[in-house]
């Protein structure tokens, strides 16, 4: 799911908790300590790197995005997911799958 | 003090749960995002955001930090901490074993003889508590210190399983300490199986491939490295200072 909020650009903490929330349609809400437990794991397996450091009103605001392994996993895990729906769908209404 | 310097000041606390190494490259910025995140007028840190700090901190500490290219060494890790798990079931089990006995014969009077009695005395059991956490603290710390890619601790490791095989065969044994019906409950088990988690442990940490871990090629050059990353991180903090203080936004 982070790296969902991280696809289509880099984005900061504050960005990754609010898009997470955007995505999962408000069920899910990051806290900043298990984001951050989250994001140092990803960077160690480098799959997001720092883009960028800001600082705004005396913080400091680090981008992450994506690196290539990052993308791979990514596209990997959504197919992964997707032929999984796919399968579920066609399970459940079999006629429509076949009609489709 | 207003209240935002003071919920800034109890998050600080929170964070100091994580490591230094990760507060330092990480912990300005958690700290913005948990300030962007507090609505106004919160004085003081949400106890479910305070449960999540401490628990992702202390997870930080205690977590494997070897990196993926070292799988034997993260192998060990893992079994020194399933070592450590293992004394703790095996120290509450006991624990109950003796409040078992010790109600039993609080019922049926006079059938246990008195030495069997004075073996279940309260004193007795609190040393015997306290000695049994000793091997636990001692799995955790070297699943640390070999975590981290200290020699020593792979040196250590080695002496303490030998002692614990010495300890299992005997003749270095301690039977004061020992309590003796434990081992009529559970037979040789526990030790066994702890014994043979270290032999595991002591194999793995001795391999080949965990030889890069512990003994990193350049590693003066990494010292520098690190020597060198600080004083950029010192650079930053100071220009934040600086930017703070024209700007004014956090009262001294």
């Amino acid at each position: 799911m982070i790296l969902t909020a991280l696809a289509d650009g880099s984005q900061h903490g504050y960005g990754i908790i609010a898009d997470v929330q955007e995505i999962s349609g408000g069920q899910v809400r990051l806290r900043p300590g298990t984001l951050y437990t989250a994001l140092d794991r990803l960077r160690a397996d480098e799959l997001i790197g720092v883009d960028r450091e800001e600082i705004v009103d005396g913080r400091l605001r680090r981008y992450y995005r994506l690196t290539p392994a990052g993308t791979k996993r990514l596209a990997a895990e959504a197919a992964r997911l997707q032929a999984h729906a796919t399968v579920a769908l066609t399970r459940l209404d079999p006629a429509g799958g076949m009609a489709t | 003090m207003t209240d935002q310097a003071n919920l800034e000041r109890a998050y600080r606390r929170l964070l100091a749960w994580y490591p230094r190494e990760f507060r330092r490259e990480n912990g300005e910025e958690i700290l913005a995002v948990l300030m962007a995140s507090a609505p106004p007028g919160q004085r003081r840190p949400g106890l479910a955001e305070s449960a999540d700090l401490i628990c992702n901190g202390l997870w930080m500490r205690l977590r494997p930090s070897v990196p993926r290219s070292a799988r034997t060494v993260r192998a060990a890790v893992r079994l020194m901490y399933a070592g450590a798990a293992v004394s703790t079931v095996n120290l509450i089990m006991l624990v109950a074993v003796i409040a078992v006995i010790r109600a039993r014969h609080a019922v049926l009077g006079h059938s246990l003889t008195a030495a069997q009695v004075s073996k279940f005395n309260a004193l007795g059991i609190t040393v015997w508590i306290v000695w049994s956490l000793i091997p636990i603290a001692l799995w955790l710390w070297m699943a640390l210190a070999n975590g981290c890619g200290r020699n020593w601790a792979r040196i250590l490791s080695t002496v303490l399983f030998g002692f614990a095989t010495l300890d299992l065969t005997g003749p270095f044994g301690t039977p004061g300490i020992r309590v003796s019906a434990v081992p009529v409950v559970f037979g040789p088990a526990v030790p066994v199986l702890t014994w043979l988690v270290g032999l595991a442990v002591v194999w793995l940490l001795w391999r080949p491939a965990s030889g890069a871990f512990f003994k990193p090629p350049g590693h003066t050059q990494a010292q520098h490295q690190a020597q060198m990353a600080d004083r950029a991180h010192q650079a930053q903090m100071a220009e934040l200072a600086r930017i703070r203080s024209t700007r004014g936004t956090v009262p001294a």
